[in-house]
């Protein structure tokens, strides 16, 4: 007779290294990285310029010169491009983040030498359309009304605003004035400024086949312009004031957000901090979802978050919660800071914490395009090679005393900015 | 090609397996066939609520979560209108873990009241955060009550009724559970670094002796089909409005499936399909469009919803719609066209077979639909379609009587 009450034991978790990518050079020295794994003939392919925010000259110009560069080359109009790419099966996007800019592209693998001329003309010749400019500002000013609309999109504007400061590039938010000022120079003196052999790396992954590194080289190994561009300098300009309400009539729920500035993933403690915040906030079993919604029901959704830029970091915790019960759950927030600086977690929490976090990084780097994320992580932030090994490691020896130092160092009440919009 | 086998357990369950030696992982994925068009007309909201009771304890296991992360796993569920489906990924040496977690919920839950208390103020938050909190939240309610009359697909998934869900006692629950929560209701799947007769022998020991129940009654409501074009308009404080459009179509499983998904592509899939090409980017009427088929179990809907850009009136967005419908059911579109849309289907078939996950979800759809291997047969269902066949669909499917729409309009405040 099978007895349910006994669980079935759980094997140890095994970790397996990152695959180590092949490293190639292009004619015009851009590195690219091939990582092959999976079973489907199927890549993709990104071109990483180091072209984010610390390189503008003017406000949102990163943005808009990398999504406008699908609107038309000298030779193609942007329908046909977008044509051409979807009659390929493929795709291709264009984006941007804080750090840095991105041009995306999956295929099949057997179509990967008709995609790249493609690309090599968008790059030699981009026309930066000065209608196409305004549409998509126009689409952007438009999208940022509903934007604002939402409490919890408020909520993130303002406490990475008060954080950093209005001006810094960790810290700006688009508005309709912003993207008001911006002319098509600005924008194409970004793209040349930026876009150059020194500022990009590339990675392929899935499974490329003999040819195509080579014809990579062939279309991409020239027209990318030798160069160099420097990061700009930018003061930080964190609010003195710690607290922001914006009350608004009506809302059945307020979004909270309360977080602090951290560090980047060089920081010594980047990677214990990251164990903590899985703790406190990062997966279903958290602190916080236990305590917020499992056992109180105060909110559907509650989590904590460690983000990582290129050259800094910060930290927060995030819910909507009832109106009425605002007060009572950022009560509760502030006593799970309170409980890790003063109390050691349980061994049986702490195991299941670290095994949680091996099973999720296994996940992590499963199949080709995860496994290239981590990779292209580990690059992008100029950490060493062994950094997910290292992560590993950490989890496997950190202790309850460790963590409980780490929150007592960084989970002071007093050190956080507190947002509520509703 | 996807390999797999599938076997009949004593009680009924349907068992699935998928070997994938790329991956470390195992998935489990246990469907339930049961979702929010199951319910009664003043209980709606109430597969989901279930759903998410599901991981409040069973009978032998207090808490879901703790095993499956002490195994390195990670475990969720979605509830739709058709089906409930709970998963869970984690390294495959531990894969008897999720089996231990998924019987005993098949074979019995704690019904405690607390935890009922507790989700039924969890689900009401996220249904305020999800359709009141936010802007056109509740356009699906809308929506789906225009478009459907007679059939459950009347309500969305969250419910009608954040009062619906606030009543829901925990009698509703244990007879839902006995009609619903049984192992010949269900289809498991098991895909990832497994093997098949390890799988098979795990089934056995865990889910064989969960004795089958009565097969839930079925009665198929039938959406009478529309004959007069519907018209509702909703005035909000929104910042801009929305238009859309509802047209009936027929269900998952018919074979003009794929010619109406395609049909779907001409107008919305990629940067060169025709509404966002043409009505977005050539003639600036929109500043977001977009066109998708429901592909549900019962007759679904064929939606297009468009924000029209500042200074256009929702009569000139409207008309631009209209013109580039009458022009399919005018005129065929080109073979190169449709050869692009096929290739589209080709690669995205072949991305949706690199992950496990995806893989054992999709087996087990097709399962519920009639049979697991036609996941094979998708590209060639797609590949057959014809010009003549879009054009087809179009003028059967476009016409102005069977249209719903639906106007969200933004206050103004004059």
């Amino acid at each position: 007779m099978l007895n349910r009450a006994i669980q079935p034991p759980i094997r140890e978790i095994k970790s397996y290294d990152l695959p180590i990518p092949k490293k190639y050079t292009l004619d015009n020295g851009i590195p690219i990285y091939e990582v092959t794994m999976g079973t489907q003939n199927i890549l993709k392919l990104e071109l990483m310029f180091f072209a984010g925010r610390w390189y503008e000259e003017k406000k949102l110009t990163s943005k808009i010169a990398t999504s406008v560069l699908r609107e038309g080359t000298a030779k193609l109009r942007g329908a046909e491009i977008a044509e051409r790419i979807d009659f390929l099966g493929g795709s291709i996007s264009f984006g941007s983040n804080l750090d840095t800019s991105h041009i995306t592209i999956y295929t099949l693998t057997k179509h990967l030498k008709n995609i790249l001329p493609i690309l090599e003309e968008i790059l030699s010749a981009p026309a930066f359309p000065m209608d196409e400019i305004q549409s998509f500002i126009l689409r952007s000013k438009e999208g940022l009304k509903v934007d604002l609309e939402k409490n919890d999109s408020v909520a993130y504007r303002q406490l990475t605003e008060m954080i950093y400061g209005a001006d810094h590039p960790y810290g700006y938010n688009s508005t309709a004035e912003l993207y008001n000022e911006i002319d098509r120079n600005d924008i194409i003196q970004h793209y040349q400024n930026n876009f150059v052999s020194e500022n990009c790396l590339m990675m392929l992954a899935g499974k490329p086949d003999a040819e195509s590194i080579s014809l990579i080289n062939k279309y991409l190994g020239q027209v990318i312009r030798k160069g160099k561009s420097e990061r700009k300098k930018f003061a930080l300009t964190p609010y003195p004031e710690q607290k922001w309400h914006l009350s608004k009539k009506d809302n059945v729920q307020r979004a909270v957000r309360i977080g602090k500035r951290l560090f980047d993933r060089h920081h010594a403690d980047y990677q214990s901090f990251f164990i903590l915040n899985t703790i406190l906030g990062g997966y279903f079993g958290s602190r916080l979802m236990q305590n917020l919604r499992e056992d109180k029901g105060y909110t559907y959704n509650i989590y904590s978050e460690l983000d990582g830029m290129l050259l800094d970091g910060y930290f927060f915790v995030g819910g909507d919660f009832k109106s009425d019960i605002t007060n009572q759950a950022i009560k509760e927030i502030y006593s799970e800071f309170g409980r890790l600086r003063e109390e050691l977690i349980p061994a049986e929490e702490l195991d299941m914490v670290k095994n949680y976090l091996l099973g999720s990084l296994l996940t992590a780097v499963d199949g080709p395009f995860n496994a290239a994320t981590v990779i292209k992580t580990t690059l992008a932030n100029n950490l060493p090679s062994n950094y997910y090994s290292q992560l590993i490691t950490t989890i496997r020896q950190i202790t309850a005393n460790d963590l409980q130092k780490l929150a007592q160092r960084y989970l002071q009440d007093d050190s956080f900015y507190e947002v509520i919009v509703g | 090609m996807i390999q797999f086998e599938r076997f009949q357990l004593n009680n009924g369950l349907t068992v699935i397996v998928h070997e994938d030696k790329a991956t470390p992982m195992a998935t489990v994925n246990l469907l339930y066939k049961v979702g929010s068009k199951d319910e009664q007309p003043d209980k709606t909201g109430f597969a989901h609520l279930f759903e998410h009771l599901m991981f409040s304890g069973s009978e032998n296991i207090k808490d879901f979560d703790i095993p499956i992360q002490n195994a390195g796993g990670e475990s969720n569920a979605f509830t739709n209108k058709d089906i409930t489906n709970f998963y869970a990924v984690l390294p495959a040496p531990n894969l008897e873990t999720a089996f231990w977690l998924e019987s005993d919920r098949m074979a019995g839950l704690s019904f405690e009241e607390e935890g009922l208390k507790v989700q039924r103020k969890v689900v009401v938050e996220e249904f305020k955060e999800t359709c009141l909190n936010q802007p056109y939240g509740d356009a699906w309610h809308h929506l789906m009550g225009l478009a459907y009359k007679v059939h459950p697909y009347n309500w969305p998934t969250i419910g009608k009724e954040i009062s619906h869900i606030e009543d829901a006692t925990m009698a509703d629950v244990k007879a839902f559970f006995h009609q619903y929560y049984r192992p010949n209701n269900a289809i498991l799947v098991v895909s990832g670094n497994v093997k098949t007769t390890e799988v098979l022998k795990l089934a056995d020991k865990w889910f064989g002796s969960i004795p089958a129940g009565t097969q839930p009654k079925k009665e198929t409501i039938h959406e009478p089909p529309q004959e007069e074009f519907r018209f509702k308009e909703v005035v909000k404080a929104v910042p801009l409005d929305i238009i859309y459009l509802a047209f009936h179509i027929p269900n998952r499983n018919h074979p003009d499936y794929h010619k109406i998904d395609l049909l779907s592509d001409v107008l919305s899939n990629g940067a060169s399909a025709r509404l966002f090409r043409r009505l977005l980017k050539e003639q600036k009427l929109f500043t977001d469009i977009d066109c998708y088929i429901t592909g549900s179990l019962d007759p679904g809907l064929f939606i297009i919803e468009g924000k029209p850009a500042h200074g256009v009136t929702i009569e000139q967005a409207e008309a631009a719609i209209w013109k580039e419908l009458d022009q399919l059911k005018a005129e065929r579109i080109s073979e190169h066209e449709l050869q692009k849309l096929k290739n589209k289907v080709e690669s995205l078939l072949a991305f949706s077979e690199s992950s496990s996950m995806t893989k054992a979800m999709n087996l087990a759809f097709f399962e519920l639909i009639g049979d697991a291997n036609l996941i094979n047969q998708q590209a060639d269902s797609y590949q057959k379609v014809t010009v003549e066949d879009i054009y087809e669909m179009a003028n059967q499917v476009l016409r102005k009587e069977n249209c719903s729409e639906l106007r969200y309009l933004a206050k103004r405040d004059n």
